[in-house]
């Protein structure tokens, strides 16, 4: 009875397992462009579609989280088999820049986007603008504060969200380091735990939590009324402010592409990239993620001013990839 | 052999990476207040996870197996699903229905729902396998249904129930989903955060170093627990029943703590998602969904064979008591504790230099091999363990070679055990993310990777479908094979 019915549950399965090996093990040689992508499949291959249909080339896309997908292309070393590493944030491209795994890229490339906005090794180039912003509950706040420093007063005591394992945060606060110095960030995060902050995972859960009235304001990336908004099918109440031109608090980050060295396709690469920064696509990342272009100066997200108006801070964003000190501060705070 | 050398290929990328530090980094890491306090958090709600898991999981089979239902097989399958659902699944439906939802408590809250089926599945292997004799004499002797219970059921699936606690600790020390999104601090969410922040793969492994102490611990209290049946293994009968409990009272209160389970472990996570799902509700694309059904049943499939093919020779010289045995069982054991990023990751170092293997279905499936071969591997050794000796001499006076009394006698008794352990092996790969992102070959989805793609920005409304139907695709090998009641599958017949 029993051989029976496990040979009635095996049979099919051993023959499913080995029709599925042998189309699996099939060699595939001459495999398209390889891209490990830590953009989302859903904002990026439409443009990839496209590019497709233009060129002929395909992209073989393997997605992931962009810190993961950097600790992976530094574990494969020379033997990745990638071409090319869109990452969605400055810091993992310049992880692998470091390491002497990308290309340098071509003028052509580099000098579509403004000197601020690519790897000063010229070998990764930003595709798209991401502003930090300080999101807030229009109804509960009245009088935004002006400068980070005045989030660690009573008057916001247990109102504040952060995200302080998130890759975007911890930037911020590298750049933190880099313009007041290592004890005086040291010495912002302790008076900002000190006034009861809250932590979260993601900076989406941030901006949710405003909407439901949990905390009145949090420190995000402008992109993310829109996405919440987007996932729970309404209009949130929750709104985008700024804190003084120049203030750390609203320094823009960037998504970026860089090839990697090994490629053998670094042609095909190329022209991906250069497709990436045309200004069809540019538009697109505006419509479809509410991120600024780097290339279209002037368009803007809607609701907010353009790029060329965001008070930002001066930070070289090749400086984002050793977060090691700013870790290590986090903890030493206790925040991580 | 095999067995043992895939299992320590982590542990050397482990040791590899961790030299690499220096020596003021690794002391920065252990001997700073933080590393302490995530010390105290992990074992603590370690403990305390598997403390609960373990006593409801044994309550839970045991009322399964002793109290007459109505649709008893299907209410025994039904308490496993929860291992099919991910540990975020089940944070983010309770967060949803509990605003600021959050913290150690609430930690410990979601991991017992999603931990104790390993503790239930065991267990109940080991009910159908005890000795009914024993039963029989204890009731002519009038115990009643406690005292039975104390004295003849315990001791019997002691072992069993040790290693799926076992299961379940293990399982909190490498959980990250749940983990994060509710805000607790262990040594898994500091190793995932310091790949992320810093690329910085050396203090990870110290880290991860610490983890896999932990877990040697465990097994080493696990192992000590575990006590030489000294009952004699006469009969070879699998039971399907026990001491059947006829008492209304009784089956009602069994019948609420059930059910009340199953509201907490399974119903409420899927109402959750269809409502996320049907509160803004997107077209579904059919085709992408089947084939990711598809791509996830053969990985994972072909993951639990090759963790059975792995972990049968190392349970049965493990249960026969030899050294080799022993410690590749150990080894396994070990290896589990340790998060996905750190195995993807150790495979990635071992296989990309390998560019054939390198992203193939095949590492892939050796991956889930290797990150849940120790499900497999308690159940291997205490149903082989529990195989009457007298059959196996029975068989060898008759003439049988030792491969012969192995396939005749040992396999078939020991199947009901083999197959809960490749059961756990199949659902656990089903749900896996991290490794499967980094090594499974480019345009292979799996529901989870899917399921990742959309809540990775927050449209958790297109990826509810995506979970629905990977609780769904789990459910078919867990009722196939438990359906005790049917005379076949994992309790077989009387003998």
């Amino acid at each position: 009875m029993r051989t029976k019915r496990v040979r009635a549950i095996a049979l099919p399965i051993a023959l499913i397992l080995s029709a599925s090996l042998l189309a699996g093990c099939a060699p595939q040689e001459d495999a398209g462009l390889v891209i490990y992508s830590g953009r989302s499949e859903s904002l990026i291959s439409p443009f990839l579609n496209e590019f497709t249909a233009l060129t002929g080339i395909k992209p073989d896309v393997r997605y992931g989280d962009s810190a993961a997908l950097a600790a992976q292309l530094l574990e494969e070393g020379h033997n990745s088999p990638a071409d090319l590493f869109i990452s969605q944030d400055a810091g993992a491209l310049g992880a692998i820049s470091e390491a002497g795994l990308f290309a340098t890229l071509d003028d052509a490339i580099l000098n579509r986007v403004e000197e601020k906005f690519r790897s000063s090794r010229l070998d990764w180039v930003g595709i798209s603008g991401r502003v930090r912003v300080l999101a807030y509950s229009p109804e509960r706040v009245k009088n935004l504060p002006t400068s980070i420093d005045q989030l660690t007063s009573p008057d916001y005591r247990g109102r504040i969200g952060i995200a302080p394992t998130n890759a975007s945060f911890q930037a911020f606060i590298t750049a933190l380091i880099l313009s007041r110095g290592e004890s005086a960030a040291g010495n912002w995060l302790e008076k900002l735990k000190a006034n009861a902050v809250k932590l979260y995972e993601r900076n989406s859960q941030i901006v949710a939590a405003i909407d439901a009235g949990e905390i009145d304001l949090g420190l995000v990336n402008h992109y993310y009324i829109w996405e919440v908004s987007k996932a729970l099918g309404r209009e949130i109440a929750v709104a985008n402010g700024f804190f003084a031109p120049g203030d750390t608090g609203n320094m823009i980050n960037v998504a970026g592409v860089g090839i990697l060295s090994t490629s053998s396709k670094k042609g095909s690469a190329s022209e991906l990239l250069a497709f990436l920064l045309s200004e069809a696509v540019q538009r697109g990342f505006l419509e479809d993620t509410h991120e600024y272009s780097l290339v279209l100066k002037d368009a803007n997200p809607q609701g907010l001013p353009p790029l060329s108006q965001i008070p930002a801070p001066r930070v070289d964003l090749s400086l984002l990839a050793n977060l090691s000190k700013t870790q290590a501060l986090l903890m030493k705070v206790g925040l991580i | 052999m095999l067995a043992f050398l895939a299992a320590s290929l982590p542990l050397f990328y482990l040791l590899r990476r961790a030299l690499d530090a220096q020596i003021s980094e690794i002391a920065l890491i252990l001997f700073r207040g933080k590393t302490l306090e995530i010390l105290a958090t992990t074992l603590g709600l370690t403990a305390a996870v598997t403390a609960c898991a373990s006593l409801i999981g044994v309550a839970l089979a045991w009322m399964l197996f002793n109290i007459d239902f109505p649709f008893k097989s299907g209410l025994q399958a039904l308490v496993i699903l929860p291992v099919a659902i991910p540990s975020y699944v089940f944070a983010y439906s309770w967060i949803l229905l509990i605003p600021g939802f959050k913290g150690f408590w609430a930690a410990l809250f979601v991991l017992v729902l999603a931990t104790t089926p390993y503790v239930t599945l065991t267990t109940l292997a080991a009910l159908r396998r005890s000795d009914w004799s024993t039963y029989e004499v204890s009731q002519t002797l009038g115990l009643n249904g406690w005292q039975i219970f104390a004295r003849v059921t315990w001791p019997q699936i002691k072992n069993s129930v040790a290693a799926g606690s076992l299961l379940s600790s293990l399982y909190v020390l490498s959980d990250f989903g749940a983990i994060a999104l509710l805000g607790v601090d262990t040594l898994t969410r500091a190793i995932e955060n310091i790949y992320r922040g810093s690329f910085d793969r050396s203090s990870a492994s110290i880290l991860a170093l610490i983890l896999v102490a932990i877990s040697a611990l465990l097994i080493r209290l696990e192992e000590r627990s575990r006590q030489k049946l000294n009952i004699v293994k006469s009969s070879a009968r699998i039971i399907t029943k026990g001491v059947t409990t006829g008492k209304l009272r009784i089956k009602l209160i069994a019948l609420l703590a059930i059910n009340t389970y199953l509201a907490l472990g399974l119903v409420i996570p899927i109402s959750q998602l269809l409502s996320i799902f049907f509160a803004n509700s997107t077209s579904i694309n059919y085709s992408l969904l089947s084939k990711a059904s598809l791509s996830t049943l053969l990985a994972a499939c072909l993951g639990a064979l090759i963790a059975l093919a792995l972990a049968l020779p190392v349970g049965v010289l493990s249960a026969q008591g030899s050294k080799l045995g022993k410690v590749s069982d150990k080894a396994i054991l070990i290896v589990h504790a340790l998060p996905g990023i750190v195995m993807g990751l150790a495979l990635v170092s071992f296989g990309s230099s390998i560019g054939w293997l390198y992203q193939s279905l095949l590492l892939l499936s050796f991956a889930y091999a290797l990150l849940f071969m120790a499900k497999a591997v308690g159940s291997v050794r205490s149903s082989v363990a529990r195989v009457p000796e007298n059959l196996i001499e029975i068989s060898a006076t008759l003439g049988q070679k030792k491969s012969a009394t192995f396939r005749r006698v040992v396999i078939p008794l020991a199947t009901p055990g083999l197959l809960s352990g490749t059961l756990l092996v199949l659902l656990a790969a089903m749900k896996e993310l991290p490794a499967t992102l980094m090594l499974k070959p480019i345009g292979f989805e799996t529901l989870a990777t899917q399921m990742w793609s959309y809540t990775s920005i927050f449209r958790f409304n297109e990826a509810a479908p995506y979970a629905l139907l990977l609780v769904l695709v789990a459910a078919i090998p867990t009722f196939l094979i438990n359906r005790p009641d049917k005379g076949d599958g994992l309790g077989g017949d009387r003998i």
